[in-house]
């Protein structure tokens, strides 16, 4: 395939999709529909690493794409929009996983103790990352799922979960000596 | 083992993570009812909402003022839960006809209600603490937020 076919195969693409994104402003639900078959591996993925709980990631994805449905006009084209709506989805799921967890924990700062508790299962070679990052105490979950996984800056962690950049730093360096321990490389 | 095995380990395995996992269960159908709520009319009961303006304002009142909240602390927390009571019977009668979208959602009453109880007991034990109110305050609103999105699937639960 050349270059140029790629190129004219990109932009048709791209094309079909700002003419799904125009559609669904306009209200048309079809177009919506296609956009959400296109785009929920990917939010689901990221609510179900964001929450560590697969019912509580299915309900945040489609809290996500309700919201969508209203936030579309706020798309400008700047960015392509699978980075937008993977922004949008970040805030969304942080936002429902602070309304969802138990009052006590939100209200006295109490850290879900799984996983201190948690031993190292396997050797470094047969461990399921995800899985370990299930069990990851909520803020240094939310915090390594962004960093680590998703490429998100500290900066912008740290707006978009209300910590100080410093927080955010130190939330990931002790979910970095949670899984090396976990991983057997301690 | 060293640090930078651990490092490539752990890169390698964010590399290989699945980004296009799908859910279990069809997520679709809900969205869909969910847009279509969102063009008609939410029906909410007035009363209730009413009831929780005034108890939401009162409990806001009484937190600047925390010397009337160490005097009459135990009316007022039997005002808030009567209050309560009645604007959750108001609601389980306004959906008493609707389906409810999730199976657990009394199983999360009852936590909401253990919660109530313990805050309660607190504050047997310290009427001067206006917080305590707060938070009783804040569970019997998680308990009408809880209600009315499991029986009106406009918005999160579907």
């Amino acid at each position: 395939m050349t270059l140029a076919t790629n190129v004219i195969e990109a932009e048709a693409k791209f094309d079909q999709e700002t003419r799904l994104i125009n559609a669904a402003r306009g209200g048309d639900k079809q177009a919506f529909q296609t956009l959400y078959q296109k785009y929920i591996g990917m939010v689901y993925s990221l609510c179900f690493r964001l929450m560590g709980d697969g019912p509580l990631a299915e309900d945040a994805s489609q809290e996500v794409f309700i919201q969508l449905w209203k936030k579309l006009e706020n798309y400008r084209g700047d960015s392509k929009f699978s980075t937008w709506l993977h922004s949008v989805t970040a805030n969304i799921a942080i936002s429902y996983l602070r309304k969802q967890r138990g009052w006590l924990q939100r209200m006295f700062h109490i850290e879900d103790t799984d996983a201190i508790n948690t031993e190292a299962e396997g050797s470094a070679g047969d461990v399921d990352l995800d899985e370990y990052v299930k069990r990851l105490p909520e803020r240094a979950r939310i915090v390594f799922v962004l960093h680590a996984i998703e490429g998100y800056r500290h900066e912008e962690i740290a707006s978009m979960t209300n910590m100080a950049v410093g927080s955010s730093k130190a939330q990931y360096h002790r979910a970095k000596q949670l899984l090396k321990e976990w991983m057997g490389y301690e | 083992m060293s640090n930078q095995q651990f490092e490539q380990d752990l890169r390698n395995k964010i590399d290989q993570l699945d980004k296009n996992m799908q859910p279990q269960r069809d997520l679709w159908t809900g969205i869909e009812v969910a847009l279509s709520e969102q063009h008609t009319t939410k029906k909410k009961p007035y009363l209730a909402i009413a009831a929780s303006v005034m108890v939401v304002g009162l409990v806001g009142w009484l937190g600047l003022k925390s010397d009337i909240v160490a005097d009459n602390s135990p009316q007022l927390v039997q005002t808030l839960t009567q209050q309560h009571q009645q604007q959750m019977q108001g609601l389980l009668v306004t959906y008493a006809d609707a389906p409810a979208l999730t199976n657990d959602w009394q199983q999360q009453l009852d936590e909401l209600d253990r919660a109530a109880d313990a805050i309660k007991q607190a504050l047997a034990k310290d009427p001067n603490n206006p917080a305590l109110l707060k938070m009783l305050q804040q569970v019997y609103q998680q308990q009408i937020d809880l209600v009315e999105k499991v029986h009106a699937p406009g918005w999160q639960r579907i």
